[in-house]
């Protein structure tokens, strides 16, 4: 089996964003990047496939800037057999729609039997880019997917559903967006980082590929950080039966959650 | 330091795949250890599952050549995921550390190729765990002065003697141990083997109790009547302290990056705490007798990392990196015995209570100014280089 995970390469959990200037952007310095984690669950899935099925290959793609390059050497140390970057000017604003289109060029190049996204990125959490590339291929999709087996001539593709999971079927290739499952994706090895590192990842134009980049969009008119959390509360001194009631008072009265 | 690659004449710049093995190491530590550190350093045991875990990865071997079962990444690299995995473990870090740079490294170096296949291979895979057998009773820093004996029987050896303090000990597969051949030859009749658990007369003894790094194991190994064959005889029978001493050069670079990543725990706890304590009605943070004490934390780390990676890098491009290490080791530990001493102070109360990581790396800190060299040694180290013929 082919398959092919889309990537993209985020502000790592543990970076705290700043808001720029003109609060349309994040500042980009002293950002350390990462593989959006619904992504890594995808790459998670598509190599325990290939560990249970040999023949398997999982290649990996990211639209992106020039260091999103590190997110592809990422997924090739965890064990992807190749990788792809698609960058061009203007990349980084790249909307949407745009880049599942390109996605769809490629797609319909390396001919993958499935395509996993994660099920939406983890900076802007708009869980479009999946949906939207299989719109573009006219594929099936199933969404929030935690596994899936090759079964006679076809894919079944379990997918979550509250309190258990239902069991779909694929005939032909379909786009997956995978939730995070039980198994945590793995570290690369260090034997895989020096495999990764003879790898060629070759580089596409963005504008050559003949994708529609424009059509409909969206802008960002402004971003603001959260407003500061208000400290909490500790009521620790005292009668516990005087504590409990004022608990009770406040998470009534304050809080209102009562 | 220079780069690795030694293309520009001056870069600390790191590679990509120093950088990736570097977040490899970050997010196992992040991930793996550091939840657990204070449950490690309480029950006095990293669990084995853990030293595996780091072995899959290819970190029990990561700078001894795949040929050879390893990850064969550089020295550069290999202080990189030491400083990570200190950060969160000190404990862990020493067990890894013991492991690949006193028992790997010598014999990578002064192995035969049957020994590198036999004993090497399954060491820098991570599938046996070896330990460093040196220091005895009688016998630290004056290592020379060791009582254990090896005697010359038919196309063999007899070993008999008392190790102590040795990392590993408890769980290790294979000890590299010194031993006295000829004591008128007093440190040229000093030969290194290779023993594996299980050879009679080759025991376990006690275990210590230690003020730090409490999750790895340090034991006494005694052997009595301990037969060996001449296979595993490390180099030749009067290099043994020459392996020792090449030995515990490398060494001496992890302990520093070992020094490197716990000063960085206290940097980054104490951080975190300055930043949300609050005293006066405001954040200690804003006090300037804390801003110093970070500053001169800050400072002191990126100083003794630089003296870290420079002897790291040293080591691979081949030179003679001796004194290096020792400077590394001598000012990382320092550097971290005040910054653990001041984490605390910043932490105030909480800092001494078990509560809080503060004290535990005001404990772990104090063994890198001890082990493979102390302070007063790594001076002398370094002073004969500069005194000396
Ligand atoms: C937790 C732990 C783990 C260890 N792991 C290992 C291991 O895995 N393998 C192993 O072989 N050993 C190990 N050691 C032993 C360690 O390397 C020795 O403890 C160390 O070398 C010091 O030796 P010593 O304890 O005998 O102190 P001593 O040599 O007795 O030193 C006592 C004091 O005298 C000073 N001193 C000694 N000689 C001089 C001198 N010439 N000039 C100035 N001052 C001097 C020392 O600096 C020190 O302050 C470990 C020790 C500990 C505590």
């Amino acid at each position: 089996m082919k398959l092919l995970v889309c990537v993209k390469q985020v502000p790592d959990s543990t970076v705290r964003v700043k808001v720029a200037g003109d609060q349309k952007a994040i500042v980009p310095e002293g950002v350390t990047w990462a593989i959006s984690p619904y992504d890594e669950y995808a790459i998670e899935l598509a190599l325990e496939h290939k560990d249970a099925n040999p023949g398997t290959t999982v290649g990996v793609i990211t639209v992106g800037p020039p260091r999103a390059r590190d997110a592809l050497r990422q997924a090739l140390a965890m064990g992807c057999d190749d990788a792809t970057l698609v960058t061009g000017a203007d990349v980084e604003t790249l909307g949407g729609l745009a880049t599942a289109r390109a996605l769809a060029k490629v797609v319909d190049e390396v001919t993958p039997d499935l395509v996993l996204c994660g099920k939406q990125a983890s900076d802007d959490d708009q869980g479009f880019v999946g949906q939207a590339l299989a719109e573009t291929l006219g594929w099936p999709h199933v969404a929030i997917v935690t596994k899936f087996v090759a079964s006679d001539g076809g894919t079944e593709i379990w997918k979550e559903v509250e309190g258990g999971h239902e069991v779909w079927k694929a005939s032909g290739p379909a786009v997956l967006t995978v939730q995070k499952s039980q198994k945590d994706p793995r570290y690369p090895s260090l034997p895989g980082i020096m495999k990764a590192k003879k790898k060629e990842i070759p580089e596409k134009d963005l504008a050559s590929l003949g994708a529609d980049l424009g059509g409909p969009s969206v802008e960002i008119r402004a971003m603001e950080p959260p407003p500061a959390r208000k400290a909490g509360r500790v009521m620790k001194d005292g009668d516990p039966k005087a504590l409990a009631a004022e608990l009770a008072k406040l998470l009534r009265d304050e809080a209102r959650v009562l | 330091m220079t780069t690795v690659t030694g293309e520009a004449a001056f870069d600390l710049s790191l590679t990509e795949e120093q950088q990736l093995v570097q977040r490899t190491a970050r997010g196992f530590a992040a991930e793996r250890l550091l939840p657990r550190a204070a449950e490690f350093d309480q029950k006095g045991e990293v669990p084995t599952e853990i030293v595996r875990e780091l072995g899959s990865l290819g970190f029990m071997g990561i700078n001894i050549p795949d040929e050879w079962g390893g990850s064969g990444l550089d020295m550069v690299t290999y202080v990189l995921a030491l400083e990570e995995i200190n950060r969160a473990c000190a404990s862990t870090g020493v067990i890894m550390s013991s492991h690949v740079s006193l028992v790997c490294d010598p014999l990578l170096r002064f192995g035969s190729p049957e020994q590198k296949s036999r004993f090497l291979r399954p060491l820098a895979s991570g599938e046996q765990l070896g330990c460093f057998a040196l220091s005895e009773p009688g016998a630290g820093s004056d290592a020379a002065a060791m009582r254990s004996s090896a005697r010359r029987d038919g196309d063999g050896w007899v070993l008999n003697g008392t190790k102590n303090f040795i990392t590993n000990g408890a769980r290790a597969d294979v000890a590299l141990v010194f031993a006295q051949t000829d004591p008128a030859q007093k440190h040229r009749g000093i030969a290194a083997f290779i023993v594996e658990r299980g050879t009679p007369g080759f025991s376990v003894g006690k275990l210590e109790h230690k003020l730090g790094i409490r999750g790895s194991d340090t034991a006494q190994l005694i052997f009595q009547d301990c037969r060996v064959p001449d296979a595993h005889l490390l180099g030749a029978a009067d290099e043994g302290f020459k392996i020792a001493l090449a030995t515990l050069d490398g060494g001496r670079i992890s302990i520093a990056a070992q020094a490197v990543g716990i000063a960085r725990a206290c940097l980054e706890d104490s951080v975190g705490y300055a930043k949300e304590r609050e005293a006066f009605g405001q954040r200690i943070g804003d006090f300037q007798a804390i801003q110093w004490m970070i500053a001169d934390m800050a400072t002191g780390i990126d100083a003794a990392r630089l003296l870290t990676w420079r002897a790291a890098a040293m080591k691979d491009r081949g030179e003679r990196y001796g004194p290096d290490a020792a400077m590394a080791k001598l000012f990382a530990s320092d550097v971290v015995m005040k910054a653990a001493r001041d984490c605390i102070q910043i932490f105030g109360g909480y800092g001494y209570l078990t509560d809080f990581p503060a004290e535990r790396h005001y404990r772990d800190a104090k063994i890198t100014e001890i082990y493979e060299g102390t302070s007063e040694i790594m001076k002398l180290v370094i002073a004969e280089d500069m005194l000396g013929e």
